[in-house]
């Protein structure tokens, strides 16, 4: 298991990390959000030791993170880069090797992945000469080239086409079905909301929320109330308590009440209004969570 | 951080192993190398290709004196001196000849010496010798003085002392010349190769995930000696070839190069190239792009450059300015190895300098290993040594 123990880091006046504190079981797969600045890469570096903490401590399995550690785990940077001019093949068995495994090991896995990304075709072309995508693919390998056991990405779906995108989101899947930790950091919240059972989020350098995926957007103190007519209504809403109108059109309105508002309450007002054509009233998605919890 | 030895060792080779295999393959290391044997050996080999030995032609009308072209050729400076003698009708077509420079000099009657404008000096001097020789032979034959008392009158004269140049200095001066000149291309050329290395890691943004596996004093370390490697590779190319080329002609004006001059400046290809390499690793750590990085070295170069000029400009001299030079790093392992070489420097110079160097090689690595480190993960723009240093993470 990781652990983020309490870390804070400060540049100057800028706090990027503070009292920073969550954890990465074996098998999860946790979607690591947050704000740009919040603080994401500063703690995916700190895994790495790219980062030395003021205080607070990265423990492994409740040891402190070594490098015989980071040698067990893959890291995908946010910047991505590799040798321009080195051939992908032995790029890959480079990357496996300073990772701890012997060159025959290296150079047979450096070809399965190759194999799986579908570029063997390519293994004596130069990392320059791949289109972006496939460049992007040859950073993912790099990243498990050497099976690592805790995988840490930055950012992996970003720059990738709808095909890498699920490509991605495949293949991280399969690396926590197997057993694997499995962190990433993304934007794409819909995504995350598919992917990670669980997820944590991160603003200011402090951990806002973490925690189940159901259970965060249960646990919001809104509920959305999407409803649509067969045709224009009349702002049927206005006597509910404690309404706030998130969108509106002629036929159609999506509206935030409280947890606690009673749902036969609305469904009898929006009846009134005129035939319905649907009526939802749910927790709001993790999108809808995420704003609420960094947008103060 | 806890990683062990034995996993340093292996970083550090593995890094080191990459550099070497990576650039051993490439083009321009091989077109290099290439062109340095060809460029050494064709020094060496191609002046022995021209025949330089003298040749001179002798005009004679009548006969000469008896063994004249033997007595110049041996008393000529080049002991392959040839002598051609050859007959013309009458004076006035000697004359002709000699002014014509088609005979170097004239001869009438083995006595009357004629002199052209372009007539060199040795052979004037040997030929009117043997004219002297020739008319004191007819004058005492007239005189009726016998033999025994000629050759006594011929015997008595200036005794001479002669001091021949040292030639052997003066090869020694060649081959400290040309020893300084290949460390200082050397030191130069793959300290640049590191420089761009590192820049190019930093530029393509690799270095960030090489450093989550390896420690940056390590990933250092292999760089400097994986190129070191390819520069070292170089020197002795060199020497071999100097070697091989210099035994193929076998000439005296070629230096002969010899087993310790090679390991003079072997040992001091590695260390220089440590420390200077070092230095050319941590400028590149601090820039974000190559045109800055010619910048930011550009004090190192010079102080490359300020050895050189001064260990070269002292050509097989000594003088205070090379002595302490010499002893002083970081300049001693260009001043140093001319020295040793000329065979002007003490057992006891030659040992401090390097105790100096060994000293202040490790402490650019310890140094510059942490402003590199502090500096490789910054980026955009110029970062002071002072803040990567104090900033250092790893």
């Amino acid at each position: 298991m990781l652990r983020l123990d309490h870390l804070s880091k400060r540049y100057g006046d800028v706090v990027a990390l503070a009292d920073c504190s969550f954890e990465v079981a074996r098998g999860a797969l946790l979607g690591f959000l947050g704000p740009n600045g919040a603080g994401k890469t500063t703690a995916m570096r700190a895994v790495f030791g790219l980062v030395k903490p003021d205080r607070g401590e990265v423990t492994w399995d409740g040891r402190p993170v070594h490098m015989a550690t980071r040698h067990r785990s893959g890291y995908m940077p946010e910047q991505r880069g590799l040798y321009p001019r080195m051939k992908i093949a032995r790029q890959l068995a480079y990357f496996g090797q300073l990772h701890g495994m012997s060159r025959p090991d290296a150079e047979a896995s450096a070809e399965r992945w190759l194999e799986t990304l579908g570029l063997s075709n390519r293994k004596d072309a130069k990392l320059e000469q791949l289109s972006h995508g496939n460049q992007q693919r040859v950073q993912l390998a790099t990243a498990l080239v050497h099976d690592p056991e805790l995988l840490v990405l930055d950012e992996p779906f970003s720059g990738l086409d709808p095909l890498g995108v699920r490509d991605m989101a495949d293949i991280l899947a399969e690396r926590a079905a197997a057993g694997n930790a499995v962190v990433f950091s993304s934007h794409q919240l819909d995504l995350v909301e598919d992917l990670c059972e669980s997820v944590v989020v991160i603003n200011g350098g402090a951990i806002v929320l973490s925690g189940p995926v159901a259970r965060l957007r249960a646990a919001s103190p809104h509920r959305y109330l999407e409803v649509e007519h067969t045709g224009p209504t009349e702002p049927w809403y206005e006597t509910l308590p404690d309404v706030e109108v998130v969108e509106r059109q002629p036929d159609r309105v999506v509206l935030m009440v409280d947890r606690d508002a009673d749902p036969e309450a609305m469904l009898h007002a929006a009846r009134q209004a005129g035939t319905m054509q649907s009526f939802a009233f749910t927790p709001p998605s993790l999108s809808q969570v995420f704003v609420e919890a960094v947008d103060r | 951080m806890r990683g062990g030895d034995a996993g340093a060792m292996r970083s550090i080779r593995l890094v080191a192993r990459r550099e070497f295999t990576e650039r051993v393959s490439s083009r321009a290391y091989q077109l290099s190398t290439l062109i340095t044997i060809l460029l050494v050996g064709g020094l060496l080999i191609i002046p022995s290709l021209f025949d330089n030995s003298t040749h001179y032609t002798v005009g004679v009308v009548g006969d000469p004196p008896e063994g004249l072209a033997a007595g110049i050729e041996a008393g000529s400076s080049d002991p392959e001196t040839t002598v051609t003698i050859q007959h013309v009708t009458d004076a006035d077509a000697l004359r002709t000849a000699v002014e014509e420079g088609e005979v170097d000099i004239g001869m009438i009657d083995g006595i009357t010496v004629v002199i052209g404008p372009e007539t060199y000096a040795e052979l004037n001097g040997l030929v009117m010798a043997a004219a002297g020789s020739q008319a004191l032979l007819e004058t005492a034959a007239r005189l009726d003085i016998d033999q025994q008392t000629l050759t006594d009158l011929l015997s008595s004269g200036p005794n001479v002392e002669e001091i021949e140049p040292d030639d052997d200095e003066f090869a020694r001066s060649v081959l400290a010349f040309i020893g300084t000149l290949v460390l200082f291309v050397s030191i130069v050329t793959y300290g640049q190769w590191v420089l761009q290395g590192v820049v190019e890691e930093k530029t393509s943004r690799v270095v960030e995930v090489v450093l989550g596996a390896v420690m940056p004093r390590h990933l250092l370390a292999g760089k400097v000696l994986g190129i070191g490697a390819l520069g070292l590779v170089q020197v002795l190319v060199i020497a071999v070839t100097g070697f091989v080329a210099a035994r193929m002609v076998d000439g005296i004006d070629i230096p002969q190069i010899t087993i310790a001059t090679v390991a003079t400046v072997v040992c001091w290809f590695v260390l220089g190239f440590a420390f200077y390499a070092s230095g050319y690793a941590v400028a590149g750590s601090l820039v974000s792009n190559s045109e800055d990085a010619q910048n930011a070295s550009f004090p190192l170069t010079m102080v490359l450059m300020i050895g050189y000029f001064v260990a070269s400009s002292a050509f097989g001299g000594d003088n205070p300015v090379l002595r302490v030079l010499s002893i002083i790093p970081p300049f001693s392992p260009l001043v140093m190895p001319l020295r040793q070489v000329s065979g002007n420097a003490a057992g006891w110079e030659v040992a401090l300098s390097v105790a100096l160097m060994t000293a202040a090689t490790a402490a650019m690595l310890r140094i510059g290993g942490r402003v590199y480190a502090g500096g490789l993960l910054r980026s955009g723009g110029r970062s002071k040594a002072r803040e990567a240093f104090r900033g250092a993470e790893i």
